[in-house]
C-alpha cells in the first residue's frame, strides 16, 4: 500500500499540472461562480441548439413543401400549354405562377427556355438534370454563387418536355442565421446570469462563515465575550452554538487564571509584607547585632529583595499574560523621560545623550514601566555586561528609540532573540558570583515594550558593546490600546468643552502630530 | 509629642512587624483586626493618620474609608495587594489621600505617613485665595463657597491651595504630586486625578463642566479664576 502511494500520488499531480490544479488555487467562492457559470452554459447551448435544429427542420420542410406543389401545379400548366398546337413558349413561361426569386426553367425537345437570364440550363447541376431527362422527378439542394438554391425537376413525358423550378433558399436561411444570432445571445446571457447567481449565492452561503472568521478574530483579539447569533437558521445555529460554547470555555478559563492570579497575589504579598517589615526593623538594628548574626542578615535581605523581585515580575508577567496590565499614560518629554529613568534605574553617573532633533518631543506612555524597562537593562548590563556605559535618545522613523550600551561582550548572533525569553540563562549567565536576577527582566522589558506597540532588541555596536535598542512610536499608544482609557477621560472630555480654546499643544486626536 | 497611627489589618503578623517598624520610626501605634474595630477605636481615640488594608473580613476597606470619612479629614493610607486601577482608583474614591502597594517596603511607608503629616504651609503664603465664589484661607486651613465651610480633607486642601496659588498657570501632574504628596517623577497620575475629581464636586457647580479647576490635555490642570 504504502509502496504504491508515492506513484499514484504523482500521477495524481501530473493529472492535475493543468487546469485542475489552477482550478484549485482557486477560491471556494469563484469555484461555485465558475461551476454556476459552465452549469448555465451547458444547459442554455443545448437549449439553444435543439431550439436552432427543430426550427431549422420546420421552416425548411414548410418551405419545401410549398416549393413541390409550386413545381407540381406550373408542370401541370405546362403539359397542358405544349398540348397545343405551335405552343408560345415565352409567353407559356411568363404565364407560370411563381413566386419571387424562382426561376421556371423548361427543355422541350432539348430546346431550354427560362424566365431569367442569369439562371438557364447551366445552373441546373448536371446529376439532376439527366436523371430528370432520362424521366425520374428530382429534387436537390445546391449553391449558385454564394446563395442556397433548390431545384425541381419534373419530366413532362407526354409532350417530350421536362420542367425545372429553382428556389431562392435565401430567406429561410437569413431567418436561421437571426434565430442562431438570438439564441447564442440568450446562451451568453443565461451563462452571465448563471455566473452571477453562483456569485451572490456563494456570498449568501458564506456570509456565516465570514461571521464566523470575524468573530474568531475578534476573539483572539482578546473579547473573549464575543458571541455568535444563530439567526434561526438550524444548520447555522449548530455552527453558532459549538463556536460560542468554545468561547465560553475559553473565558471561563482565562477568568479562572485571572482569579488565580489574583488570589496568589493576595496569598503571596502578605507573608512578604511580613517579611520585609521585620527585616527592615532587623536591618534598622544591624548595628547591635553580632558579627555572625549581621552576615545572615545580609543574606536574608540579599535573598528577600530577590525573591520579592521575583513575586513581582511573575505577577507582572501573568498580568501581562492574561491581558490584564494596565498602561497609565502620561505625556512626557523624551530627554526627561531617559534621566528620570536612568537616576531610577541606578545608573545617575552614565551620561544621556538626547539627540538634539528629539529635544522637546512629546512621548505619551507609561513612565512607571519605561522606567522598569530601563531599570532591567541597567541590571542585565550590570550583571552580564561590565554595566551600562552611555544611554542615548536616537531617532527614527515615527518611533523614538531608546538605546541602553554597555561594555560587552556582545551577545552571540544566536542568542540575541533568545535572551528576551522567560528564565532564558545564557552563556554568560552565572560568570559573575552569586546571580541576583530573576531571570524574567528581559522577558518583561519586551512586555513593556510590546505593550506600548514598540520593539525592542540588542545588537552589537562598533566597539564591540551590546546596544540594547528600545523602540516607542511616537504615536499616541492608546490608537493601539484604545481600552486603556481610565474613569479620568470622561472628565477630561467635558473640559476639552468647556476650556474652548485650549492652549496650543494639546490635540486630542492626534497627539503624534505634536513631534516636530 | 509623637504621631498615633491607627493600623487597620486583619492578618496579625503584618500588623506586628508593622508595629514595630513604625514604633521605630517614632510613632504611637494602636491596631484593629478589622473595620468595624478600626472605626470603633478612631471614635474612642481619633489618629493622626490611619492606613487600612482593603482587603478585610467583614467591612472592607473602601467601606471603612467612606465611613470614616463622614466625620473626619484624618489622612488616610489605604493597603493594597493590587495596583489595578480598579482598586487603587475605587480606594481613593472612597476618601483615601494616598495608597502604598503590598508588599512594600516600611521606608517608604514612613515616607508616605511623613508627607502627610507634613504642614506644607510656607511663610509667604497669603492668608485668603479667592476665585469665583470660593474663598479658601491656607491660614485657618478652611475653604468657604458662597459663605458656606466646604469640607475638604487635608490633602484635598492642599492641592487646592496648590492650584488657586497660582491662578491660570498649568501645574503638570508631576509638579503637583510632588508638592502635595512629595512623589518623585514616577508618582502615580491617579492620585491627582481622583483628588480633582473629588475637588470638583465639592466646589464646582456643575462637576462634569467644571469652570474653576480645568484639565489641559497632556499637560495637567489649572485654575481658572
Amino acid at each position: 500500500m504504502r509502496a504504491r502511494h508515492p506513484p499514484r500520488h504523482d500521477r495524481a499531480g501530473g493529472g492535475a499540472a493543468g487546469p485542475g490544479r489552477r482550478r484549485s488555487r482557486l477560491g471556494l467562492r469563484s469555484r461555485v461562480t465558475v461551476t454556476f457559470g459552465l452549469g448555465a452554459l451547458a444547459l442554455s447551448a443545448t437549449m439553444a441548439g435543439l431550439t436552432y435544429f427543430t426550427a431549422r427542420q420546420f421552416i425548411l420542410n414548410e418551405r419545401q413543401t410549398a416549393i413541390l406543389r409550386q413545381a407540381y401545379v406550373n408542370a401541370s400548366l405546362a403539359r397542358s400549354s405544349l398540348r397545343e398546337v405551335n405552343p408560345d413558349i415565352p409567353q407559356l413561361l411568363s404565364s407560370l405562377d411563381t413566386v419571387a426569386g424562382s426561376t421556371s426553367v423548361l427543355e422541350l425537345r432539348d430546346q431550354w427556355y427560362a424566365t431569367s437570364l442569369t439562371v438557364s440550363k447551366d445552373a441546373i447541376p448536371v446529376g439532376l438534370r439527366s436523371l430528370v431527362l432520362s424521366g425520374a422527378p428530382a429534387m436537390q439542394r445546391f449553391a449558385l454563387g454564394n446563395t442556397p438554391e433548390m431545384v425541381v425537376g419534373l419530366p413532362i413525358p407526354s409532350v417530350d418536355a421536362s420542367y425545372f423550378e429553382v428556389f431562392s433558399l435565401e430567406d429561410p436561411s437569413r431567418t436561421l442565421r437571426i434565430l442562431a444570432l438570438a439564441l447564442a445571445g440568450a446562451a451568453l446571457v443565461t451563462t452571465a446570469a448563471g455566473a452571477v447567481i453562483g456569485r451572490w449565492a456563494s456570498g449568501r452561503a458564506l456570509r456565516p462563515l465570514a461571521q464566523v472568521s470575524k468573530a474568531a478574530e475578534t476573539v483572539a483579539g482578546g473579547s473573549l465575550d464575543t458571541r455568535l447569533l444563530a439567526a434561526g437558521d438550524p444548520e447555522l445555529s449548530a455552527l453558532a452554538d459549538s463556536f460560542n460554547r468554545m468561547t465560553e470555555a475559553l473565558q471561563e478559563r482565562i477568568n479562572h487564571e485571572v482569579r488565580f492570579t489574583s488570589d496568589v497575589s493576595h496569598e503571596l504579598r502578605s507573608p512578604l509584607t511580613t517579611l520585609a517589615t521585620a527585616l527592615g526593623v532587623l536591618e534598622s538594628h544591624r548595628d547591635e547585632l553580632p558579627d555572625r548574626s549581621r552576615h545572615a542578615l545580609d543574606l536574608l535581605s540579599a535573598e528577600l529583595r530577590r525573591f520579592q523581585r521575583m513575586v513581582g515580575d511573575l505577577l507582572e508577567i501573568s498580568r501581562m499574560d492574561t491581558g490584564s496590565a494596565e498602561l497609565l499614560l502620561d505625556e512626557v518629554e523624551v530627554g526627561e523621560l531617559a534621566r528620570h529613568a536612568a537616576v531610577a534605574g541606578g545608573a545617575a553617573a552614565v551620561p544621556v545623550d538626547v539627540d538634539p532633533t528629539l529635544v522637546g518631543v512629546r512621548l505619551t506612555v507609561d513612565k512607571r514601566r519605561i522606567e522598569r524597562v530601563v531599570t532591567n537593562l541597567v541590571a542585565n548590563a550590570d550583571h552580564h555586561a561590565g554595566g551600562v556605559t552611555r544611554l542615548s535618545v536616537e531617532p527614527g522613523p515615527g518611533v523614538v528609540r531608546l538605546v541602553v550600551a554597555d561594555r560587552g561582550p556582545g551577545v552571540s548572533p544566536g542568542e540575541r532573540d533568545r535572551i528576551f525569553e522567560r528564565f532564558y540563562r545564557g552563556q554568560a549567565a552565572g560568570q559573575r558570583g552569586a546571580s541576583t536576577g530573576t531571570g524574567l527582566g528581559l522577558s518583561l522589558v519586551a512586555e513593556h515594550v510590546r505593550l506600548h506597540g514598540g520593539r525592542v532588541w540588542v545588537e552589537t555596536g562598533a566597539g564591540g558593546e551590546n546596544r540594547f535598542v528600545v523602540e516607542l512610536p511616537v504615536a499616541d499608544p492608546r490608537a493601539h490600546e484604545a481600552d486603556e482609557a481610565d474613569e479620568a477621560e470622561d472628565a477630561d472630555q467635558a473640559d476639552q468643552a468647556a476650556i474652548g480654546g485650549v492652549p496650543s499643544g494639546v490635540d486630542t486626536s492626534a497627539p503624534g502630530g505634536q513631534a516636530p | 509629642m509623637s504621631n498615633r497611627i491607627l493600623l487597620v489589618e486583619d492578618d496579625e503578623r503584618i500588623r506586628a512587624s508593622m508595629r514595630l517598624a513604625l514604633e521605630d520610626e517614632g510613632y504611637e501605634v494602636e491596631e484593629a483586626g478589622s473595620g468595624e474595630e478600626g472605626l470603633e477605636r478612631f471614635g474612642e481615640q481619633p489618629a493622626d493618620v490611619v492606613l487600612i488594608d482593603l482587603m478585610l473580613p467583614g467591612m472592607d476597606g473602601f467601606e471603612c474609608c467612606r465611613q470614616l470619612r463622614r466625620t473626619s479629614a484624618v489622612p488616610v493610607i489605604m493597603v493594597t495587594a493590587r495596583t489595578d486601577t480598579h482598586d487603587v482608583v475605587a480606594g481613593l474614591e472612597a476618601g483615601a489621600d494616598d495608597y502604598v502597594t503590598k508588599p512594600f517596603v516600611a521606608k517608604e511607608l514612613a515616607a508616605r505617613i511623613r508627607a502627610l503629616l507634613r504642614r506644607s504651609r510656607s511663610v509667604d503664603d497669603p492668608a485668603v485665595l479667592n476665585f469665583g465664589d470660593v474663598e479658601v484661607r491656607p491660614d485657618e486651613g478652611t475653604v468657604r463657597r458662597g459663605g458656606d465651610e466646604v469640607h475638604c480633607t487635608r490633602t484635598e486642601f492642599r492641592l487646592l491651595s496648590e492650584l488657586a496659588a497660582n491662578p491660570g498657570k498649568v501645574l503638570s501632574r508631576e509638579q503637583l504630586l510632588d508638592r502635595v504628596w512629595g512623589y518623585d517623577y514616577f508618582g502615580d497620575g491617579r492620585l491627582v486625578d481622583v483628588h480633582i475629581r473629588r475637588l470638583r464636586t465639592k466646589i464646582e457647580a456643575d462637576p462634569a463642566l467644571p469652570r474653576h479647576i480645568l484639565t489641559v490635555r497632556g499637560m495637567g490642570y489649572k485654575l481658572a479664576p
